[in-house]
């Protein structure tokens, strides 16, 4: 898998690359738009049990086994598995990428994640009033409003520092592009600039992505959220201990 | 736990070699001290361009060449290149970076490259470190005035976001692993490492927690050396 492939997996996995964007129409700009709309809620949703597999199988199973699992149903994230290590896995669909990212809509997109104690504590409830809305049918300027006004109530949460992800799972679908997959780590961190870990820099093995959009001019109202920076180390193993192609 | 004891216990993750190292005596057991004092300094010394050159090859060089380089000199590191981008870039001794057995290894190089909030604070703890060592003083006195600074705040606890690349293809880690894994690594205020799932089976982080100096620091291999090429 050449570098560039994993940038565009990254970019479609909740994430995006600056150098990428340099070379490739950004989602905004580009005329084909091969996910317009959302696609019928069943193709969003999965069979339980198998969603939960696939949940756990985004960290190695000493970890996954003994966390929280969370499952989509045609309102939202529910809690499936009541875990007792502060982690939550999850597989997150399409729409928990940027707001402005092509395959928003997209159905095939199935991206199991485990989230630490402070990443959970601080990301989850984003990532569930997101759901709850898109699902309800709401716009993306509607929800993206909705989110304003809830972090200026203070309804949802400051980032936690040390929010960390898991996203090693083998089954995984992160994007129509290259492999569709590849085992990485995710760190969030609030007002870094790229250039504060290295990242998104020639040879550098950290990239890095606005949590909220690939370019501030679709949605120009998401440019006053309280930055969120994700950083993105790629791993060499799948969360089974089977090595990974390398990057 | 001594700072070369946590050195230890990475390089053991790395190499996945949990139960060599639970077998193998540690220093201050171990009866063959191959080298028991310092050696003279010249021996830790390097020449300036060189030395230079192997601190930037800690990290890619887009990052690297705008980076500030330490060399040591015969009382500290001193600034050899001034930087434009925070991170800084050094070649460290023996003292800061190996194994208790290598301790005093005058052959040990390893370059790392610190981002900004890593400069401010972890790379501060490694320059007082290396001028006390240098000043002579036992090891024990230099563990305690380290501490006794980090207790009057007269050295920072890692700054949020502070880091540091080890991707260097070059350098010589000590006689018991003679090149460390290309990998990152992460510094926080001291925090329970399982909150990062370090140290795991199967986890590709590991974690070692410094209780006296209070820091926790994760690191993470990577794929590739700083010049691009596969490290796996």
């Amino acid at each position: 898998m050449t570098r560039n492939q994993m940038h565009s997996i990254f970019l479609s996995a909740f994430v995006f690359l600056a150098a990428l964007i340099a070379t490739r129409p950004a989602a905004a700009q580009d005329p084909k738009q091969p996910y317009p709309t959302m696609a019928p809620v069943e193709q969003y949703l999965m069979e339980r049990d198998a969603e939960i597999a696939l949940a756990r199988s985004a960290a190695p199973d000493a970890i996954s086994r003994d966390a929280s699992v969370i499952v989509l149903t045609r309102h939202g994230y529910e809690t499936a598995v009541q875990g007792k290590n502060g982690w939550v896995c999850w597989v997150g669909r399409g729409w928990m990428a940027m707001f402005d990212h092509p395959e928003f809509w997209n159905p095939k997109v199935r991206a199991a994640d485990c989230l630490n104690p402070p990443a959970a504590r601080s990301l989850l409830p984003y990532a569930y009033k997101r759901t709850e809305l898109l699902l309800a049918g709401q716009s993306k300027p509607e929800v993206i409003a909705a989110i304003r006004s809830a972090i200026e109530k203070k309804e949802l949460p400051a980032l936690k520092p040390g929010s960390v992800c898991y996203m090693m799972s083998k089954g995984s679908y992160l994007t129509d592009n290259g492999g569709h997959n590849a085992p990485h780590l995710m760190f969030y961190e609030t007002a870094k600039d790229d250039a504060a870990w290295g990242a998104n820099l020639t040879n550098s093995p950290v990239l890095s992505v606005n949590y909220w959009y690939l370019s501030a001019e679709a949605y120009p109202q998401l440019k006053s959220f309280p930055p969120l920076s994700v950083f993105l180390v790629a791993v060499d193993k799948w969360s089974d201990g089977t090595p990974a192609p390398p990057m | 736990m001594t700072r070369s004891q946590i050195r230890v216990t990475l390089l053991g993750g790395f190499a996945l070699a949990a139960a060599l190292i639970a077998s193998r005596p540690v220093a201050a057991q171990d009866a063959k001290q191959p080298y028991p004092n310092m050696a003279p300094i010249e021996q830790y010394l390097m020449d300036r361009d060189a030395e230079i050159a192997l601190a930037r090859s800690a990290a890619p060089d887009s990052i690297s060449r705008d980076a500030e380089v330490l060399v040591l000199g015969r009382h500290g590191f001193e600034t050899a290149v001034k930087g434009k981008n925070g991170f800084v870039c050094i070649v460290e001794r023996s003292w800061t970076s190996a194994p208790d057995p290598d301790f005093w290894n005058p052959k040990v190089r390893t370059p790392i490259c610190y981002n900004a909030p890593a400069a401010h604070s972890i790379l501060l703890r490694n320059i007082k470190r290396t001028g006390l060592i240098l000043a002579e003083r036992t090891k024990a006195q230099v563990d305690e005035a380290i501490v006794a600074a980090g207790d009057k705040k007269e050295l920072p606890s890692p700054e949020s976001g502070a880091m540091c690349f080890m991707t260097s293809k070059q350098g010589y880690g000590g006689d018991s692993v003679e090149h460390w894994p290309s990998h990152l690594m992460f510094y926080y205020t001291q925090i329970d490492p399982a909150i990062w799932g370090a140290g795991l089976p199967g986890s590709p982080i590991l974690a070692m927690s410094d209780t006296q100096e209070l820091v926790t620091t994760f690191v993470i291999a990577v794929q590739r050396w700083s010049d691009g090429t596969d490290a796996r």
